[in-house]
C-alpha cells in the first residue's frame, strides 16, 4: 500500500466499516483500533456490542472464514494469529486430545516424528496433566476443554492470541483454570480478549477497551484508568465486575413464604433415579417446602440434572417420592414445571405469544381467545418481552430466550418450578433480571429448585442447599448455617433438611 | 467401535486396502449362482465374523440380529410370491415352488453374507485411521476426511439433544395429534431445533478449523501414518485362502443342490 498508513508498527483497523447481511445499520461506522506487540488488551461492553465481531476482524477470521460484508481503509492482521471461542463442545474436530493438537501441527506441516514430543510439550504448557494424551475429549470438565484449546492454540505458535469469552461456559473452577493456563504462558504473549466475567483476570491484561452498545468505542486505556472512571457504565453494561453480587443484591423480605409446621409439599424417601437400568442418583431423605429456593449444586455429571429429572418423573425412579403426604400421581405431574437449560430445545411455537399461549390452553379449561390473548399480554409484559411478540423464538437474543423459556413454563397451577442452570452463560444484566423473577415467584408461593454453578446465587438467593456428589444427595445446609453431612443416610439430620430460613 | 472389539489382525491390515479388497468381495458375490458355494460361503463369513473380529459375543448378536430379520424376510419373500413350476404348496395368493423356495433361500443367503462382511468392516476398522487411510493411499481430500471426523463427535452430542427435546415435550404436554398432520407436526417440533442446533455448531466448528490454518487443500503431514504392509498381503491371501476353500469345499460337501439357481 502507499497511501500514509494509519498503523505504524502493530496491528489494527483503520476506518473499519461492518454491517451483517439484514441488519438495518452499520455495527461499525469509521472504527479505529490499534495495538502494538506484547500487549494485553481486554475489550468490555454490553452483549451484541460488537466487540466479539471486531475481534474476528483483527484475527482475519472476518472477512476470511466468516462471510461477512466489510471495508476498511487498512487492516493489519498479524502473519500468526490463534484464536480461542467461548463454546468448549465446538472448536474441536477430532474425538481425542492428541489428535486435537495434531491436527493443528499437520496443518502446519510439522514433520510426523516431531508430533509426539510437540504434543507433550503443549499439553504440559496449559497444565493438562494427563496420563495420556490419547484421552477422549468428551471425558474432559469443560475447563480442561478450555485448556486443550489454548494448547492447540499456542501449538499455532502465535504472535497475537485471541480469546473470544473463554469462560462465558465454564463454572467458577473451570473459570479460574483458565485464567490459571493464560498466566503460565509466555510474559511477551500478546493477548486480546474479549470476557464478560472479570472477577478472576484483572491481573492477566492491562489495557481495556469499553464499547457502547452503538458499537463505537468509549474508552481506551490502562486498565485502573477506565475501571475507576467506568465504574456506572461497568453496571450498565451486564459486566460482572468484582464486588457486584454485594451491590446488585435485592434485599429479600425475612417473612417467610414457608412455615416449618407444615407438613412438605414434596418428600423424597429413599428416592433413587434410573437411566438405563444403572441407579445414576440416590437421595435417602430429602424434603421441600413451599415456597423456598433450593439451590442444587454440585460437580460436573455428579447428577444434578439426573436430580430434577427424576422428580419430574422424566425418568425411572424407585422408592418414594411424596407429593403433600401422599405418592405423587399423575395430576400433581402437572404442579411441577421444568425449564430445561437449552431454552431452544423446549419451544413448540413458531412465535413468542404462540409459546406462551400453549401453555396457558394447556393449563385452563377451554379459555376464551380474549383470557388468553390478556393473559399472554400479561406475562410477556411482566418479562419484557411484549414487544418481542411476533418474533420466531429462536431470532430473540441469549438473554431473551432463557426469560421466554421460564415465561413460557410457568403457569398458575405450578406448585414447584424445577430449572437446570437458567443463568448459565448470561451476562450480568439478564442474570439479575432473571434472579428477580424467580424471587417474585417464590414470594407468591411457589417452590423453586435450580440447579446452579454459581455459589453466588447459593448463597444470597437459596434457602437451602443441596449438596450433590457421586451420585448421591451429600448434605443439606441451611443458608448461614453451615450443612453438616448426611454419612447415616441422612435420617439424623432431619433437623438439619428441613429447617427453614435463617 | 472402541471398547467393543478387542483388537485382531483384521484391525492391523490397511483400512484403504481392507475397503478395496472386501468391496471386490461384494462384487464378485453377485456373481455366485450356485446354492452350495454360496452356503459354504456364508459358514466360513459367519466363523470370520464371530472369531475374526474380536467382538464380544453380546454385541455380534446384537448386530447380527437386523441380518438375520435381513435374511428371513428375503427368503420368505421370494420363496412366497416367486414364480416356479414345480409346485410344492398353494394357498391363496402364496405359491411355494421348488425354484422360487431355492431362489429365496439363495437370495437369503447374499444378504445375509452382504451385510456379514460389512459388519466385519464396521467392527475391525478405526474410523479415523479409514480416514487417515483414505487420504494417504486413495488421495481423498482432507476438506471431505476431516469433516466427517469432526461430524463423528456431534452424533452423541444431537442425540442427547433428541431425549431433552422428548423430555420437554412431555413437561409441556405437547401432543401433535393424530395423522398426517400430526406427524407433519412432530417431525417440525423435533427436526427443527436438532437441525438449528447442529447446523450452528458445524459452522462454528468450521469457523474453528480454518482458525486452526486448516485450508482442505494445503500440503499436510499425517499424525497417523498408514502404509501398506505385510498385514494387507496377509489379508489377500486369506480372501484368496477362503476362494480357494469353498470352491474345492463346494465338490465335497454338498448341503444343497450344488448347481446354478437360474437352471433349477
Amino acid at each position: 500500500m502507499y497511501d500514509h498508513s494509519m498503523i505504524k508498527g502493530g496491528y489494527g483497523v483503520h476506518k473499519l466499516r461492518l454491517k451483517f447481511p439484514g441488519d438495518e445499520s452499520l455495527l461499525f461506522r469509521d472504527c479505529d483500533f490499534q495495538y502494538q506487540k506484547g500487549e494485553k488488551i481486554l475489550f468490555l461492553g454490553p452483549s451484541g456490542c460488537g466487540k466479539s465481531t471486531l475481534l474476528q476482524v483483527l484475527a482475519g477470521l472476518i472477512p476470511h472464514a466468516i462471510d461477512v460484508p466489510m471495508k476498511a481503509q487498512q487492516v493489519v492482521v498479524p502473519e500468526s494469529t490463534a484464536v480461542v471461542f467461548q463454546d468448549p463442545d465446538t472448536q474441536f474436530c477430532m474425538t481425542h486430545v492428541d489428535e486435537e493438537i495434531a491436527f493443528v501441527l499437520e496443518n502446519l506441516q510439522i514433520p510426523r516424528e516431531e508430533m509426539p514430543d510437540q504434543i507433550k510439550k503443549y499439553v504440559s504448557v496449559v497444565g493438562l496433566d494427563l496420563e495420556d494424551v490419547h484421552t477422549s475429549i468428551h471425558t474432559l470438565s469443560g475447563g480442561m476443554k478450555q485448556r486443550l484449546a489454548i494448547a492447540s492454540a499456542m501449538a499455532l505458535q502465535p504472535e497475537v492470541l485471541f480469546l473470544d469469552e473463554p469462560t462465558a461456559f465454564l463454572d467458577t473452577d473451570g473459570t479460574k483454570q483458565v485464567w490459571e493456563t493464560i498466566r503460565q504462558l509466555p510474559d511477551d504473549q500478546t493477548l486480546l480478549i474479549v470476557e464478560h466475567k472479570i472477577e478472576e483476570m484483572m491481573d492477566v491484561v492491562d489495557r481495556i477497551v469499553l464499547f457502547r452498545p452503538d458499537g463505537t468505542i468509549l474508552a481506551d486505556g490502562k486498565k485502573e484508568e477506565v475501571l475507576a472512571n467506568y465504574q456506572e457504565q461497568l453496571r450498565e453494561y451486564g459486566i460482572w465486575y468484582p464486588g457486584i453480587w454485594e451491590e446488585r443484591l435485592i434485599y429479600r423480605s425475612n417473612d417467610s413464604v414457608t412455615s416449618q409446621a407444615d407438613s412438605p409439599l414434596l418428600a423424597l424417601r429413599d428416592f433413587q433415579v434410573l437411566h438405563s437400568g444403572d441407579v445414576k442418583l440416590q437421595v435417602s431423605h430429602a424434603d421441600l417446602y413451599q415456597g423456598e429456593w433450593i439451590a442444587v449444586i454440585g460437580k460436573n455429571g455428579a447428577g444434578k440434572s439426573t436430580l430434577l429429572q427424576g422428580i419430574r418423573q422424566l425418568l425411572k425412579t424407585k422408592g418414594k417420592l411424596l407429593y403433600q403426604g401422599s405418592p405423587i400421581a399423575r395430576a400433581d405431574l402437572q404442579k411441577i414445571g421444568f425449564v430445561f437449560q437449552n431454552p431452544e430445545l423446549q419451544f413448540v411455537a413458531s412465535t413468542v405469544g404462540d409459546e406462551v399461549a400453549y401453555t396457558i390452553r394447556q393449563a385452563l379449561k377451554d379459555p376464551t381467545e380474549e383470557e388468553i390473548h390478556q393473559m399472554v399480554q400479561e406475562r410477556l409484559e411482566m418479562f419484557s418481552l411484549w414487544e418481542h411478540r411476533h418474533k420466531h423464538p429462536y431470532q430473540l437474543s441469549v438473554g431473551q430466550k432463557r426469560r421466554l423459556s421460564v415465561c413460557a413454563t410457568i403457569h398458575e397451577n405450578h406448585q414447584i418450578l424445577l430449572l437446570d442452570e437458567p443463568t448459565f452463560g448470561l451476562d450480568a444484566q439478564n442474570t439479575f433480571s432473571l434472579l428477580n423473577w424467580l424471587e417474585e415467584l417464590r414470594q407468591s408461593g411457589t417452590t423453586i429448585v435450580m440447579v446452579t454453578h454459581s455459589e453466588e446465587i447459593a448463597r444470597y438467593y437459596a434457602d437451602r442447599i443441596w449438596w450433590i456428589g457421586k451420585g448421591h444427595l451429600q448434605k443439606v445446609s441451611s443458608n448461614g448455617v453451615s450443612g453438616k453431612e448426611l454419612e447415616d443416610g441422612g435420617n439424623c439430620e432431619r433437623d438439619v433438611a428441613s429447617s427453614s430460613k435463617p | 467401535m472402541e471398547g467393543i472389539a478387542k483388537e485382531t489382525w483384521l484391525h492391523r491390515v490397511n483400512p484403504s486396502v481392507k475397503l478395496l479388497l472386501l468391496l471386490g468381495v461384494l462384487i464378485a458375490l453377485l456373481f455366485i449362482h450356485n446354492l452350495n458355494v454360496m452356503l459354504l460361503l456364508n459358514i466360513v463369513i459367519i466363523i470370520c465374523f464371530c472369531f475374526g473380529t474380536g467382538i464380544s459375543r453380546k454385541y455380534a448378536l446384537l448386530f447380527f440380529l437386523p441380518f438375520f430379520l435381513l435374511f428371513w424376510s428375503s427368503v420368505l419373500t421370494m420363496a412366497l410370491y416367486g414364480k416356479g413350476s414345480t409346485l410344492w404348496w398353494e394357498w391363496g395368493i402364496f405359491r411355494v415352488s421348488e425354484e422360487s423356495f431355492f431362489r429365496g433361500v439363495h437370495l437369503g443367503f447374499r444378504a445375509l453374507t452382504f451385510g456379514l462382511i460389512g459388519l466385519i468392516f464396521v467392527c475391525t476398522t478405526h474410523p479415523v485411521r479409514l480416514f487417515y487411510s483414505l487420504m494417504q493411499q486413495l488421495h481423498f481430500p482432507p476438506k471431505f476426511a476431516y469433516s466427517f471426523m469432526a461430524s463423528i463427535r456431534l452424533l452423541p452430542i444431537i442425540w442427547d439433544e433428541f431425549h431433552t427435546i422428548r423430555m420437554a415435550h412431555q413437561v409441556r404436554g405437547f401432543s401433535p395429534g393424530k395423522g398426517w398432520k400430526g406427524f407433519k407436526r412432530k417431525l417440525s417440533a423435533y427436526a427443527v431445533p436438532l437441525l438449528a442446533q447442529s447446523i450452528r455448531r458445524a459452522y462454528r466448528i468450521a469457523v474453528a478449523m480454518e482458525a486452526k490454518r486448516f485450508k482442505g487443500n494445503q500440503k499436510r503431514t499425517y499424525y497417523y501414518q498408514l502404509s501398506i504392509g505385510k498385514w494387507d498381503l496377509l489379508f489377500l491371501l486369506f480372501l484368496l485362502g477362503i476362494t480357494g476353500v469353498v470352491w474345492v469345499g463346494s465338490e465335497w460337501i454338498q448341503l444343497l443342490p450344488n448347481q446354478d439357481v437360474r437352471l433349477i
